[in-house]
């Protein structure tokens, strides 16, 4: 399991080939594009279709579901503990997506170290929607 | 495409999913249980722990039906048989425990929605989570099995020990309980970095983390001139944080308050799972550098023989001085870690036999007692004083001669499954000669007769205070049920030791073919 690591070799030709043609960078200004279309997708659309209700309320300082006054050292709501652990689950699983999503491109369509790939991926998943599953059944979405 | 090529299949886990599958009914079976356990249907939620126990008990005819040790051999593992001695072994023996829990996670909850005085809250119902951390813990020991590098070694016995931190700590809910949860964390923790370390310096000093290439690396520097420092300090210091799974001296600290401070049936999981995950990893891991030739490092050598001195003298005598049961069986448990490291410190292929067997004997004691142990309770706690005892003879008597029976065999005397355990490390260590090691061990057997006594005569002879409180009665019929299986088990097992023997000594044989 361990000795296989990727050797540096293998990376190399990839940096290379992002050097040699400006075209290789089009997937990064698809992203820019995407993110200033989002943002500014977001913006617009809150201001067309959002309540714009005021008050004094609205007016405080935003703090996660919390009144903003007092010490910052007081006790939390033990509900921001279980929410913050649940997105570092989904988060952390992410995290093992990612590599396998960039090893995966190389591999060959269709054959069976490609469909053995998808076979762990998908058990990996699948524990993981196990585990949403499970979240949601012992209530740790709800807030109330 | 061809930038994968370093990554073989023929190295891939998937590759030996064959030897996996109990394993992996487990884990599956360890997700239904946590959902099941969160069913709004109270007979659903009953059905966890006999879920649970049919789960463990199929993984170990799982094992025995599939995963050979050619195959085994074949992947690389060290000891490709140990598996098939080890898994329906530790199957067996935690279908036993899982039945000591029975009922006692979520006991004052369901007894109050079943008598409608409380609804069913998700968020504070445990039992779904509490029997699939069992199941993950025994999924652990068995990973641990077929090992074939240290990395896997690490994963695996961090899947046997996480989930009994999670165990202790969501079991009581009381300060003790907590004051245990969060030594038995820290300390595990620590621990772990100290086996760590070792792995550290054993990859510094052959330069791989495979146990085969390891074992090689190791025989061409025995060959020159004798294993390099590095790799000495590397496998001292791995042995060491093992020592904590198997609480043994110098590691052995935490034991008492985790014990006691753990529920009963905890306490029974605690003095098992991990201990046989600690003598597996110590197993491999020695066995990269000559263990069952006899040809391990001086230092090694006398660490491992000091240390089953020390902890079974400092197990038995701690023991002498308890009142709480739960703290002497954790004494006593120290104590049986010191037998069976003088069967590591024998270091023949014999002994490793009779340490296997040792393994096994000790379970089904430990099954037979503890669960003897579950039929009293009380509010909000175990009854752990030994007073707690008395009078039981009237009560439940077959508790009380499961509980004698189980004490009989720890003390080791014939014709119990015990004795057999003992009497095969002692001739195995005898031969082996270390003499003097086999008088430590006939010595401290005698002295921790004393305090095995205490467990026989409170229940059989002693009355109870009329002051103090009565105990209450466990509602669940499973812990005793699982003690007087497995307390008959040690009378009738030893008719068949034969072909137990005969079981055991394959599990280690099959090395020596394969090299």
């Amino acid at each position: 399991m361990v000795s296989h690591v990727l050797p540096l070799a293998s990376i190399q030709p990839v940096v290379l080939l992002a050097a040699d043609s400006l075209q290789s960078y089009a997937p990064v200004a698809l992203v820019v594009v995407m993110v200033i279309g989002f943002c500014a997708i977001n913006i617009i659309a809150s201001m067309l279709i959002g309540p714009s209700t005021e008050g004094t309320v609205k007016a405080i300082a935003y703090e996660s579901g919390m009144n903003p006054w007092d010490s910052a050292r007081k006790r939390f709501n033990v509900r921001f503990y279980i929410m913050a652990m649940t997105f570092l689950v989904f988060d952390v699983e992410i995290i093992f997506l990612y590599p396998w999503a960039v090893a995966f491109a190389d591999l060959e369509p269709g054959s069976a170290e490609a469909k053995l790939y998808l076979a762990r991926m998908a058990f990996f998943v699948g524990t993981s929607v196990v585990a949403y599953i499970y979240a949601w059944k012992k209530g740790v979405f709800r807030w109330d | 495409m061809t930038m994968l090529a370093p990554i073989t299949l023929a190295s891939s886990m998937a590759d030996r999913v064959g030897l996996l599958w109990p394993e992996l009914l487990l884990l599956i079976a360890a997700m239904v249980v946590a959902l099941m356990g969160l069913s709004k249907d109270r007979t659903i939620r009953g059905a966890v722990g006999p879920v649970s126990i049919l789960a463990v008990l199929a993984s170990g005819v799982l094992a025995l039906v599939t995963g050979g040790a050619e195959a085994a051999a074949a992947a690389g593992v060290p000891f490709p048989a140990l598996a098939q001695w080890l898994k329906p072994m530790v199957a067996l023996i935690a279908a036993g425990l899982m039945a000591v829990q029975g009922g006692f996670v979520d006991q004052a909850l369901e007894a109050a929605i079943g008598r409608n005085a409380a609804a069913f809250n998700p968020l504070r119902a445990i039992r779904g989570e509490f029997h699939a951390f069992a199941l993950f813990s025994i999924a652990g020991v068995m990973l641990l099995t077929t090992a074939t590098d240290l990395i896997w070694l690490f994963l695996a016995l961090e899947l046997v020990s996480l989930p009994t931190y999670v165990m202790v700590a969501i079991g009581r809910s009381d300060r003790p309980g907590l004051e245990a949860a969060v030594k038995y964390f820290f300390l595990g923790a620590m621990a772990t970095a100290v086996m760590l370390m070792g792995f550290a310096l054993l990859y510094g000093a052959t330069g791989s983390l495979q146990f085969d290439l390891i074992r090689n690396a190791f025989g061409a520097q025995a060959a020159s001139g004798g294993i390099a420092l590095l790799g000495v300090g590397g496998l001292m210091l791995t042995a060491i944080g093992l020592f904590f799974k198997i609480t043994a001296v110098p590691m052995h600290f935490y034991a008492p308050d985790v014990y006691e401070g753990a529920p009963l049936p905890v306490t029974a999981v605690l003095s098992f799972i991990p201990k046989v995950a600690g003598f597996v990893g110590l197993i491999l891991v020695l066995g990269t550098a000559g263990l069952t030739s006899g040809e391990l490092p001086k230092p090694i050598i006398a660490l491992l023989w000091m240390a089953a001195i020390l902890t079974m003298s400092l197990g038995n005598m701690g023991a002498l001085l308890q009142h709480s049961m739960k703290r002497t069986m954790a004494y006593s448990s120290i104590a049986h870690s010191g037998y069976m490291l003088v069967a590591l410190a024998a270091g023949t292929t014999d002994a490793l036999d009779a340490l296997l067997f040792y393994l096994f004997a000790y379970g089904v004691t430990t099954v037979a007692t503890f669960g003897g142990l579950a039929v009293i309770q009380r509010a909000g706690g175990d009854a752990d004083r030994f007073e707690d005892l008395a009078g039981l003879r009237r009560t439940n008597p077959w508790a009380t001669s499961m509980i004698v029976l189980g004490a009989l065999s720890f003390t080791g005397i014939p014709p119990l499954l015990g004795f057999f355990g003992k009497f095969w490390i002692l001739t195995s260590a005898f031969e082996a000669g270390q003499v003097a090691l086999c008088i430590f061990l006939v010595v401290n057997s005698l002295v921790s007769a004393r305090y095995y006594l205490r467990f026989m005569a409170t229940p059989v002879i002693a009355e109870p205070d009329s002051n103090a409180t009565p105990t209450e009665r466990n509602p669940s019929r499973a812990p005793v049920l699982a003690s007087v299986v497995f307390g008959l088990a040690l009378l009738i097992l030893p008719c068949f030791t034969g072909s137990i023997f005969g079981w055991v000594q394959q599990a280690t044989d099959a090395p020596a073919k394969a090299q």
